[in-house]
């Protein structure tokens, strides 16, 4: 390597891999009888996000915690890109989060935990086929991917059977896999252990921090309300209530900064 | 690994693993494919027996297709349905992929949006033709239908613009369904008019000339023109260049006003985080 490219790249290894300033977000509310009454087309705007602003470094994992309706879900839709703000701006992988290039999209994965977002009558494997060929995958290289993915995830054994059929726990790393299909350098996680039973989400959060972040170098925001997650998994935790950015700790300082 | 450019080769595979995926859920829905084929069945035998009741008349107005009314409704339900895929397939997959919650994780993918929306309607036309075909091979093998004067390599020249127009209309429709989150207006206004006035079961000949014109600005009403004409009549381009030329002005219009409203569209589901809820 140059000089000139070591510089290079030092520099970009200090460059944050989130960049979020001023962000704001203000959804408009359809009309109620009485809005549409009055010759109102929409009801009151509802505030999700104002004026929030925070840097994560390359390799960090970093909780945002608050109570539900804080914008959470808002702020990490936002930065994967698929809600754009109404203010502000952020930068993620050293890409506009509004400008929704595919490059943008091939470095940054939102894991949703939703269960929704597969397809019930089909197997996990081929759900995973069907995404790995959105993310450009040839078919060989597709189920390459996915058994090399599913078996990361503890699923080979699963992988033929419907999605259907999945227990909770199975689902969450099956979205998982979908989101390393591309193997991307930031993970954003919302709520990824949500709904499973203690001893799931303990092996699930100690097998993401670990494996899929701590192992691959990658950075992640990891949405949640659950003060174990937050000490479990992040190396800070910011906090948010009615859309802004309350308070900045260590995962130790949890406890002390919600007054719990 | 860099993004690959957005090609056709990666649109083929998306459609792959899209039809992979289809025909692996359809094992899942036998009873539904079951009652279907029904359906056609008991489609078909109604024809049948209209046809052997409008038949037995002589009709000016069939003359032109030589008196043959099985035909005639035959290719009008077809067309019918080529529109139906059109109009609807896009828009009701957006709405099923926003209920079920898979738009959202699919449009996350670095696969650009036409190709993530794009296999559906591929598919399906796919599926429409194959369907078709099965129909006419039916009716003519069982009903005796007669497509003895038929122009195969006009229809074969003909049937993509029927597909680009229609298309257009569906992208128009889908924009809308996703603006309005309503179930498709564009599908239930064009759906009604295009059987009230394209002539799927009567020739429109028999319309006032006043409707005969509303009717001439639906594209349903020349693709059926297209369709008789090379099925039944077994005329050739020339003689159809009026509903040729039609359909090109409604590929024309429709498609880029439709690709346009469309984005427009899916920028507002981002604006407003619909993409994950209906």
């Amino acid at each position: 390597m140059s000089d000139s490219s070591a510089a290079a790249a030092v520099g970009a290894a200090t460059l944050p891999a989130i960049l979020v300033e001023g962000l704001g977000k203000v959804f408009a509310s359809p009309a109620g009888l009485r809005d549409m009454l009055r010759g109102r087309l929409f009801g009151d705007p509802v505030t999700a996000l104002s004026d929030v602003s925070f840097a994560v470094r390359p390799g960090e994992i970093v909780c945002v915690m608050g109570p539900n309706g804080a914008g959470k879900s808002t702020l990490v839709r936002i930065l994967g890109g698929l809600l754009l703000p109404s203010s502000g701006r952020a930068q993620v992988a050293g890409i506009d989060a509004g400008a929704g290039t595919a490059e943008f999209r091939r470095r940054v994965a939102f894991v949703v935990g939703d269960e929704r977002s597969f397809h019930f009558r089909v197997s996990g494997r081929g759900n995973l086929h069907y995404f790995a060929a959105l993310h450009g995958l040839g078919a060989a290289e597709a189920r390459r991917r996915s058994g090399e993915l599913l078996a990361r995830v503890g699923l080979s054994q699963a992988a033929d059977r419907r999605y259907r059929e999945y227990s909770r726990g199975m689902r969450q790393r099956l979205a998982i896999a979908r989101g390393l299909l591309g193997d991307p350098q930031v993970l954003l996680l919302d709520e990824p252990t949500l709904g499973l039973d203690p001893r799931g989400a303990r092996d699930l959060r100690a097998f993401l921090r670990e494996e899929i972040i701590r192992g691959a170098g990658r950075t992640a925001i990891v949405c949640s309300n659950d003060p174990t997650e937050a000490r479990a998994m992040a190396d800070r935790v910011l906090f948010l209530e009615g859309g802004r950015l309350h308070a900045e700790a260590p995962p130790d300082r949890i406890e002390a900064e919600l007054g719990l | 690994m860099s993004a690959p450019a957005a090609s056709f080769p990666w649109f083929l595979r998306v459609l792959v693993a899209f039809v992979r995926r289809e025909l692996a859920a359809v094992g899942a829905y036998r009873m539904a494919f079951a009652i279907r084929v029904l359906g056609f069945g008991l489609a078909v035998g109604s024809l049948m027996f209209l046809s052997r009741f409008v038949g037995a008349a002589v009709n000016p107005h069939l003359a032109a297709y030589h008196g043959n009314y099985l035909g005639f409704v035959v290719i009008g339900f077809l067309g019918t349905e080529f529109q139906q895929v059109g109009v609807s397939v896009l828009a009701q997959r957006i709405r099923v992929a926003q209920m079920m919650g898979t738009l959202e994780a699919e449009v996350a993918t670095p696969a650009p949006p036409w190709m993530v929306l794009g296999s559906p309607p591929v598919y399906e036309f796919v599926v429409a033709a194959l369907r078709s075909a099965a129909y006419l091979l039916g009716a003519k093998l069982l009903l005796g239908l007669d497509l003895s004067h038929a122009n195969w390599p006009a229809l074969a020249i003909s049937a993509p613009l029927i597909i680009a127009a229609f298309s257009g209309l569906g992208l128009l429709a889908a924009a809308t369904t996703m603006l309005v989150r309503r179930l498709n207006p564009v599908a239930m206004v064009i759906g009604s008019l295009s059987f009230f006035l394209s002539g799927v079961m009567y020739p429109v000949t028999v319309l006032p000339g006043w409707l005969r014109l509303v009717g001439r600005l639906l594209p349903l009403t020349h693709a059926l023109a297209l369709l008789r004409g090379t099925l039944l009549i077994g005329s050739g381009l020339a003689e159809l260049r009026s509903s040729l030329l039609a359909l090109l002005a409604f590929a024309g219009l429709l498609a880029p006003v439709g690709a346009g409203m469309f984005a427009f569209a899916l920028r507002r589901a981002r604006v407003d985080g619909s993409l994950s809820h209906y």
